[in-house]
């Protein structure tokens, strides 16, 4: 009896010095944690959409980062990009910091809406990232009263794609639309609707991602420098991107769409010649393996009437932002391996997504310079990666999204008859009224 | 040899080993039982239980469901009635301006009619017989309109244009099939008042979502299922399960539904499952719940820990029990053990008395009997002695009367012929003679003694019967003084005279005493017939009524010698036909001063 008792106190007091040396082991480690240094055990939550292609960019970045910092564990968490607005949005207004992720992607066009309203909530990343490195007309998106808030992700970078075999058979070649104006494009629009019956391009009155791109490649926005203060009426590229878009409607060379499945059936169906829009597309382009050989990438048309506009412009894109976190230096330093200086991952996320990224640098490895035999050798990566540098930098402000719903309903009484000038002046008054 | 051993061991232990296979056997009966009547009890009120609350759950489950049905019929007879939808999905020969204005209002009154479903995470689709279409949120469906036209899902709609039909669409899925499938439920567009076709449309809900209806309810062993007319589960917790045929729950569904059961108990996919079923009329839908009956008890029992805590308490108790009876066992194996070493004739082995008390009651009663018997055996051994002693001096007082008789006639003879000297002397040696028999009380006598008896009895003997067997006397200087019982040399040499010399008419005796180390040897040698050892017995039993005594034979000298002075004294008898007789008694030798002493 008594052994019996022995063993039963030894293994208690056992027991007990197991417990109170593990309790010790994750007092340091919540030490470090807190310190700033990388503790042990640090986990990175991040949040992002779409599966293919913002995802995987964040799984492979994950995989490089983990090669040399085993004790980050990174959880990727998938979410509808409305489903991110929302929870942001609620995390933020609450005030707590429990629900919000380590890091999360902010498509550029509604990132100042959230680093101008708040500004506290997000981690400055100067000390960590260098924002000269990376394409100019990203920064401003991204940062906020002179600090750099965002990791500058994909570029947007728009282009125009267009059917060869049916320019060809309208009589011309790739290089007629190389550098052309909006209204040569649409004499040629003109042209090959006659000889194959084909439209030029697909429209969705609903989305005027069209007039966006048209009013970035002139440096111009629905919104002043300020981004607060709504720019539409005398807005001499907006006018001239509205009578752009109305000629093109009047061309009777577009096929009217309302949906994403229609826009991609438009042209994997072979039903539209060209699309004006950005580099993200290639991916869908691509899937339809048959018209490989028949795709070329031209530099984005110029407004005929705005001497600022340029070959290049810009249609979604998105960055990757801290939240002032528990964690957020570890948080940096992970986007600062990966996103925010690693030129290698670059060429793998261009070779393995298609993701072109917004890095200068980047640009000048092997995977850019890479010929793309669906576009009969072309090298597109290099192509958009320089007309990258040359968008211009437009300050998408808070209320992009807002104007454009506005704009939206204008178009259609612009398009019903109504004089431009009466169109752009009662969005500019409802835009007025609304925003503020 | 380890076999007997362990055997013997065992034999000790045989009552612990009775008592705890008793008690082990009870006990784990006890424990095993009590486990199987609760499990059963708690099986039966939770099948009670889970039946009612399941049909409860059922009945919101179900209402739930209505109400999302409603929703989507209120919003499909308004798209129905939406003169915007219409003309959206019939006109053709349009401006593009015109078209872009058509698709911009059919978005907006899409938007409008879709806002009586916000609640849901539905898309609403359609599309025209003139090819337009339009999609609410093509993230969820369809992922292209290619060979829409043709799906199995607008087929179907078009054989009962007028139903609202719910079925699953996994297959336009990339990749990830079971999660991402949608549920679609389909109507065709037809004209109010002509009833022409006009178009179709559909409410995509992603599986996931649309599961949310019921997923609340569901756990791990408790599945809801929905599944429509051909048994295809359109819907289910049960991801893999999606899209595949189950015609067997369809059955007990539909048997159900018939028989207005509560439930149904049923063997499914190898388990037991308890089968709860309702029909919607509305979706055309069974949903069915099923309840691993197994799973779900062991969730809300944990037979595990039951059956552990069980196994524990039976160990423990079993400890308990082995050590307790194995401590009072242990006494009484023990007691077994040296009450067993008592063996015949050593009643010495007095027990130690230790352990529970009634032990130490029962050693005590042992060593008091063991007391009493050793008493008892010292006594009865006294008696017998005495009883020996006197049944001796009894046959010692017996003289044969007829040898009284015959040698009183002899004398009177003696005296008749005038022979007065030797009629007194022959007197003399009887009454000497009597009186060292029956007088003197003592049982030991001296050599010198027992020669006069001796030779007074051979005396008398001659005077009967003649001279002409002679007897002669060897004895030891140093003997004279040893002593000998009374009589013991007597019988050897009247059986000599009797019976060594039948059919002579001379012989001789030989008496011979002498000391051979701690040994008295008396001997006698006659050379008379002699006889055969088997005749023995008869020979010696012969009485006449010449005899001195009547009772004292040859074989109670040896019996008294034995009794004297243990068993490695006695008489030696040597005799062959022809040869004469040759008898040895062996005595231990004591002188007449020990005897004194002692």
């Amino acid at each position: 009896m008594k052994k019996l008792l022995t063993i039963l106190l030894a293994s208690f007091m056992l027991l007990t010095a197991c417990s109170s040396n593990s309790d010790k082991s994750t007092n340091t480690s919540n030490e470090g944690t807190n310190g700033g240094s990388t503790g042990k055990k640090q986990e990175i939550t991040v949040w992002a959409w779409d599966k293919a292609f913002n995802i995987a960019a964040m799984e492979t970045a994950k995989g490089i980062y983990a090669q040399k910092n085993a004790d980050v564990t990174i959880n990727v968490i998938e979410n509808a990009q409305d489903d991110i607005i929302q929870k942001l949005n609620a995390g933020l207004n609450s005030g707590t910091t429990k629900t919000l992720p380590n890091i999360v992607l902010i498509e550029d066009y509604r990132a100042q809406s959230f680093l101008q309203a708040y500004p506290d909530s997000f981690f400055a990343l100067d000390e960590f990232i260098n924002a000269a490195d990376f394409a100019d007309y990203k920064i401003g998106p991204t940062s906020f009263e002179g600090k750099q808030y965002g990791v500058p992700f994909d570029s947007g970078v728009a282009g125009l794609y267009v059917r060869t075999d049916y320019l060809q058979e309208a009589g011309y070649t790739v290089d007629d639309l190389q550098d052309v104006t909006w209204d040569e494009y649409i004499e040629i629009g003109k042209a090959i609707k006659e000889k194959t019956g084909k439209d030029m391009l697909t429209q969705d009155p609903n989305d005027l991602g069209l007039i966006r791109m048209m009013i970035q490649s002139a440096g111009a926005w629905y919104l002043q420098e300020d981004g607060k203060t709504p720019f539409i009426a005398n807005n001499a590229a907006l006018e001239d991107a509205f009578n752009t878009y109305k000629n093109i409607m009047d061309a009777n060379i577009v096929k009217v769409i309302s949906d994403w499945s229609q826009f991609v059936g438009a042209f994997n169906s072979g039903d539209v010649a060209s699309i004006p829009t950005g580099n993200w597309i290639t991916a869908s382009v691509k899937a339809e393996a048959e018209q490989s050989g028949k795709w070329a990438i031209v530099p984005f048309p110029t407004l005929a009437n705005t001497a600022s506009s340029v070959h290049a412009s810009n249609l979604g894109g998105s960055s990757w932002y801290v939240m002032n976190v528990d964690g957020k230096e570890a948080a940096a330093d992970f986007l600062k391996e990966t996103f925010g200086s690693n030129v290698d991952f670059y060429q793998t996320l261009v070779t393995e997504i298609g993701a072109i990224g917004t890095l200068k640098a980047a640009a000048q490895g092997e995977a850019y310079t890479a010929p793309d035999e669906f576009f009969n050798g072309q090298t597109t990566i290099a192509d958009l990666a320089s007309w990258t540098e040359q968008i211009p930098n437009v300050n998408y402000g808070m209320h992009t999204y807002a104007v454009e719903d506005i704009l939206v309903v204008e178009m259609q009484n612009f398009m019903n008859g109504t004089e431009l000038e009466t169109v752009l002046n009662n969005a500019q008054t409802q835009a007025e009224t609304q925003i503020r | 040899m380890k076999l007997r051993r362990i055997a013997d061991k065992l034999k000790y232990h045989d009552l612990f080993i009775k008592m705890f296979s008793i008690m082990l056997i009870s006990i784990i009966a006890v424990a095993l039982s009590t486990w199987i009547v609760m499990f059963r009890m708690s099986e039966q009120v939770f099948i009670d239980t889970f039946s009612i609350t399941n049909s409860k759950i059922m009945t919101q489950i179900k209402t739930s469901m209505e109400n999302m049905n409603y929703a989507v019929s209120m919003t499909a007879s308004n798209a129905n009635t939406s003169g915007e939808i219409r003309r959206f999905l019939t006109s053709s020969q349009y401006t593009t301006i015109e078209e872009l204005n058509s698709h911009y209002k059919v978005t907006q009154e899409m938007r409008r009619i879709q806002s009586t479903l916000a609640t849901y995470p539905i898309a609403m689709v359609i599309t025209g017989i003139n090819g337009n279409r339009h999609a609410t949120d093509t993230t969820i469906w369809p992922p292209t309109y290619k060979g829409l036209q043709e799906h199995s899902i607008t087929k179907q709609t078009l054989t009962e244009p007028r139903k609202l039909h719910y079925q699953l669409d996994e297959s336009t899925i990339d990749g990830k099939k079971n999660s991402e499938a949608v549920v679609v439920a389909s109507k065709a567009l037809v004209e109010q008042v002509s009833g022409d076709f006009y178009g179709v449309l559909y409410f995509a809900m992603k599986e996931a979502e649309f599961r949310k209806n019921y997923a609340g309810f569901t756990t791990k062993g408790n599945d809801v299922l929905l599944i429509n007319s051909d048994g295809v589960v359109i819907s289910s917790n049960l991801s893999e399960r999606l899209g595949t045929k189950e015609l067997e729950l369809l059955n007990y569904a539909q048997l159900i539904d018939k028989q207005e059961d509560e439930y149904l108990n049923v063997e499914w996919n190898n388990r037991q499952h308890m089968i709860l079923s309702a029909y919607m009329p509305n979706y055309d839908l069974y949903l069915v719940n099923l309840i691993d009956k197994r799973y779900v008890l062991s969730q809300m029992l944990n037979v595990k820990t039951v059956a552990l805590l069980c196994v524990a308490i039976v160990i423990v108790s079993l400890i308990i029990v082995f050590i307790m009876s194995r401590r009072i066992t242990r006494s009484l194996t023990l007691l077994a053990r040296q009450m067993s070493r008592v063996t015949k004739r050593n009643f010495g082995n007095y027990i130690t008395v230790k352990g529970s008390n009634e032990i130490v009651e029962v050693g005590k009663a042992y060593n008091l009997m063991l007391d009493e018997l050793n008493e008892y055996i010292a006594e009865l051994l006294k008696t017998q002695k005495e009883q020996r002693n006197a049944e001796l001096s009894a046959l010692q007082m017996q003289i044969n009367p007829h040898f009284l008789y015959n040698t009183l006639a002899s004398v009177k003879i003696l005296v008749q012929q005038g022979n007065r000297e030797k009629a007194s002397a022959t007197i003399n040696a009887l009454i000497e003679l009597l009186q060292n028999t029956i007088g003197n009380a003592s049982e030991t006598i001296t050599v010198e003694q027992e020669l006069i008896n001796l030779k007074n009895y051979v005396y008398i003997n001659h005077v009967r019967y003649g001279e002409s067997i002679h007897v002669s006397y060897f004895i030891d200087e140093q003997c004279h003084r040893a002593q000998l019982p009374k009589l013991i040399i007597q019988p050897f040499i009247e059986n000599a005279f009797f019976h060594a010399f039948q059919g002579r008419s001379d012989g001789y005796i030989y008496v011979m005493i002498s000391r051979n180390g701690g040994n008295l040897v008396c001997e006698v040698v006659d050379n008379g017939v002699g006889f055969e050892p088997i005749k023995l017995d008869q020979h010696i039993k012969s009485e006449t009524s010449s005899h001195f005594f009547s009772g004292i034979g040859i074989r109670n000298v040896n019996d008294r010698i034995e009794l004297l002075y243990g068993g490695s004294y006695g008489v030696n008898i040597n005799s062959s036909t022809g040869k004469g007789t040759h008898i040895t008694i062996t005595i231990p030798f004591i002188s007449a001063k020990d005897i004194t002493k002692t």
